[in-house]
């Protein structure tokens, strides 16, 4: 079976508008994030207390979330509901209140709940953990980046590397679009985007180069559409296992890897929208400024 | 012709090296504290100020003795206690059972001191009045009322200078008291003997206060010169906390006060659901795979599903070899090689059929296929074992256990992907003289 076979669209051709499109999301995603501020960040990097716990009956959020204001803690806390059986629930809570709500959740619940899990983050080690996700992460970043100039030639590395950025920036705008928060995991997930979403710019930039070194033609919008359209199957093919994979890990997983599936999830599917829309176009449009011949 | 022989041996070796070691996986594959439940503890020091970071250390150092002793003593297996910079101490107690006793006997300083009590009624009333002398200090006696909640009841006036620490503990163990109620017994060293001997001698008729971090734990009259270095503390324990007293008194004071600076529960039952969750999850995304890859590449896709099954059973037995934490996330890494392991062999494949569109022979088409193909495999292989490296050594926690098994995962793949499965192709299409491919 193929599903995508002798394609030949002018991907390059409207590149400036998925420029436009691409840079819109963005910029809508940071402007919500600005807005939001902390709120942005999970418990593990502004500090805080998580409760997991779970009712051996329904209960309803509401009369859940009265009962934890009715302790009159200071700060805003969050009640979120697991699964559909109205049982499951994760509440964020301000520093050191856990103890005062489980009290009182004794009190109105009795027996009635355990608790499944507790984390308690306070604010130093919350930057420290800041600290270190975000070490790693840049540490990552630069070593695909140096990977990356290595293999290929200064241009395609620039062009590659825009692309990761792009991806890395869709996928923060669009979970702050969501109302989802930015904890450890999410800037794990991130750093696998921009380790796997390279793939595919690195298959088509493959191919480029092979086609390059069998023409002297210098006609090169045509040479890269060319190899974008002879890559395009094997491009969407190897996204699409691994996104069986993520939707699998999205439904099923739990909810612990609930945003982290769901980063992977838009990271890959951007990923490979911008290894065809985006790192290519840079390419093409920095060797159309300078007038320089490609060399590889 | 041998030297297929030498491959398919290499390949079979592999196989059962890998079976060996992860064999049977409940026991030889080593569960992180989020899947086996239990506690993580992140302690800090306290600073005191102009304290160099040098002695800072050195407290750190002897705090996680203590507490090594501490927990040894709670009989808990397998802990972790590591230090983390000059200040900071993480703790992993895997499977714990009731894990908020178990962080407040880690984290109590036991600073234990025997303070003589001071009978002066206008001194006494002078302290009360918010005007304490110096050299004094006022605590509190903590009692147990009727429902078993503990209160502080009386207050006492204490000499502020301790006439006697915890430091010259050598033993300490649970015993009772005439009325029952299990009591703490104090053996002191050679020196420390000496001192309440003189201590008790000097001030007969007068209390003495045993005091634990601040609070008094009990007040009882000095009726005799005490000489062989015995004392007890009493207070209506119950026989859990007379252990625990006994526990922390015995391994010593901790040398500052460690705040808990971050704190995981885990409990079983959430680490049973992760476990079912993430099994389920790897379990049906790998499905989904290895149906499609037959459907898109008939025989040639049952190949590579043989060599995602392989790639699975390496990266779990590498796992099980060297001793490799699994985590939830560490699943994931593990679902998530299921959906980039065929991605080689997608590479591979597609280029093939470029390569027979383009009218070379089954053999020469193979070939071509996996020598044109390896550059672009290796490339995003590498870029993704880079991140899978960074996260593995600058992860925290569970997302370590995903950098190690994404990182297991894609090398493996390498082997998988491409050693495995051309060797399968090449002897195939050998033996079989296989004239038109079907792919």
């Amino acid at each position: 079976m193929e599903l995508i076979k002798n394609t030949n669209f002018d991907f390059l051709g409207k590149r400036k508008f998925f420029y436009v499109f691409s840079i819109s999301i963005i910029i809508i995603g940071l402007i919500f994030m600005t807005i939001k501020g902390e709120k942005n960040f999970g418990v593990d990097f502004v500090g805080g207390d998580l409760l997991n716990i779970e009712f051996n009956q329904k209960t309803d959020i509401v009369n859940l979330r009265n009962t934890i204001g009715e302790t009159k803690i200071k700060g805003s806390f969050t009640v979120q509901e697991l699964g559909t059986e109205s049982k499951k629930f994760i509440i964020r809570l301000p520093q050191n209140t856990s103890n005062i709500v489980l009290k009182k959740l004794e009190e109105k619940f009795g027996n009635n709940f355990i608790v499944k899990g507790k984390s308690i983050i306070s604010p130093s080690m919350s930057i420290s953990l800041r600290k270190k996700s975000i070490k790693a992460f840049l540490i990552g970043l630069i070593g695909i980046l140096i990977y990356l100039t290595i293999r290929f030639e200064f241009k395609f590395a620039v062009g590659a590397t825009v692309a990761i950025f792009h991806d890395i920036l869709i996928v923060i705008s669009i979970l702050v679009l969501s109302g989802k928060q930015i904890d450890g995991l999410v800037i794990a997930s991130l750093l696998t985007i921009a380790g796997y979403s390279v793939n595919d710019t690195v298959v088509i930039f493959d191919r480029i180069r092979e086609n390059l070194r069998k023409t002297r033609s210098t006609d090169y919008i045509s040479i890269f559409n060319k190899s974008i359209n002879e890559t395009l199957s094997r491009t969407i093919l190897t996204v699409l296992t691994t996104i069986f994979v993520v939707l699998s890990i999205f439904f099923f997983g739990g909810e612990t890897l609930h945003t982290f599936s769901f980063c992977l999830l838009i990271g890959f599917i951007f990923g490979t929208y911008s290894s065809i829309f985006i790192a290519s176009a840079i390419v093409i449009d920095w060797v159309k400024k300078s007038s320089s011949r490609i060399k590889l | 012709m041998k030297t297929y022989y030498i491959k398919f041996g290499v390949i079979i070796g592999v196989i059962g090296v890998c079976f060996y070691l992860f064999y049977p996986p409940t026991q030889k594959l080593k569960k992180g504290l989020d899947l086996q439940g239990g506690v993580h503890v992140v302690l800090e020091l306290e600073k005191e100020e102009n304290i160099e970071e040098k002695s800072i250390s050195d407290l750190a150092d002897r705090a996680l003795e203590i507490i090594r002793n501490r927990i040894d003593a709670l009989g808990v297996t397998e802990p972790l206690i590591q230090k983390e910079g000059t200040d900071r101490i993480i703790i992993d107690l895997p499977g714990v059972k009731n894990p908020e006793k178990a962080i407040e006997i880690i984290g109590k300083t036991a600073l234990l001191e025997f303070k003589l009590v001071i009978d002066d009624e206008s001194l006494f009333k002078q302290a009360l009045n918010g005007n304490i002398p110096e050299g004094y200090e006022l605590l509190y006696l903590k009692e147990k009322d009727e429902r078993g909640i503990y209160r502080e009841t009386q207050p006492l006036l204490l000499k502020k200078e301790p006439e006697l620490t915890g430091k010259y503990i050598v033993d300490a163990y649970v015993g009772y008291d005439r009325t029952g109620f299990p009591d703490v017994n104090l053996v002191l060293d050679k020196e420390g003997a000496k001192i309440f001997e003189e201590v008790t001698g000097k001030n007969i008729g007068k209390r003495l206060a045993i005091v634990l971090d601040g609070v008094i734990k009990s007040a009882p009259m000095i009726k005799e010169r005490i000489p062989e270095g015995k004392a007890v503390i009493t207070g209506k324990f119950t026989m859990e906390e007379a252990r625990e007293l006994a526990i922390i008194l015995r391994s010593g004071a901790l040398p500052a006060k460690l705040n808990i600076i971050y704190q995981e529960v885990v409990g079983p039952t959430l680490g049973k659901e992760y476990i079912q969750k993430g099994f389920k999850a790897s379990l049906y995304g790998a499905i989904i795979v290895v149906i499609f890859m037959i459907f898109y590449y008939l025989h040639f896709g049952l190949l590579a599903d043989f060599a995602l099954a392989l790639n699975i059973l390496i990266l779990l037995g590498i796992m099980a070899g060297i001793k490799g934490v699994l985590t939830l996330p560490g699943i994931a890494g593990i679902a998530l090689t299921c959906g980039m392991a065929v991605d080689a062999n997608v590479l591979i494949f597609e280029r093939i059929r470029e390569e027979l569109r383009g009218g070379k022979s089954p053999k020469a088409s193979v070939d071509a296929g996996y020598y044109r193909a390896w550059t672009a495999i290796i490339d995003s292989n590498i870029t993704t074992l880079i991140t899978g490296f960074v996260l593995f050594i600058f992860g925290e926690g569970p997302i370590k256990g995903f950098g190690l098994t994404l990182s297991i995962g894609i090398i493996a793949n390498l082997f998988t992907a491409v050693y495995v499965t051309k060797t399968i192709v090449d002897w195939i299409i050998i033996n079989r003289k296989i004239e038109r491919l079907r792919i």
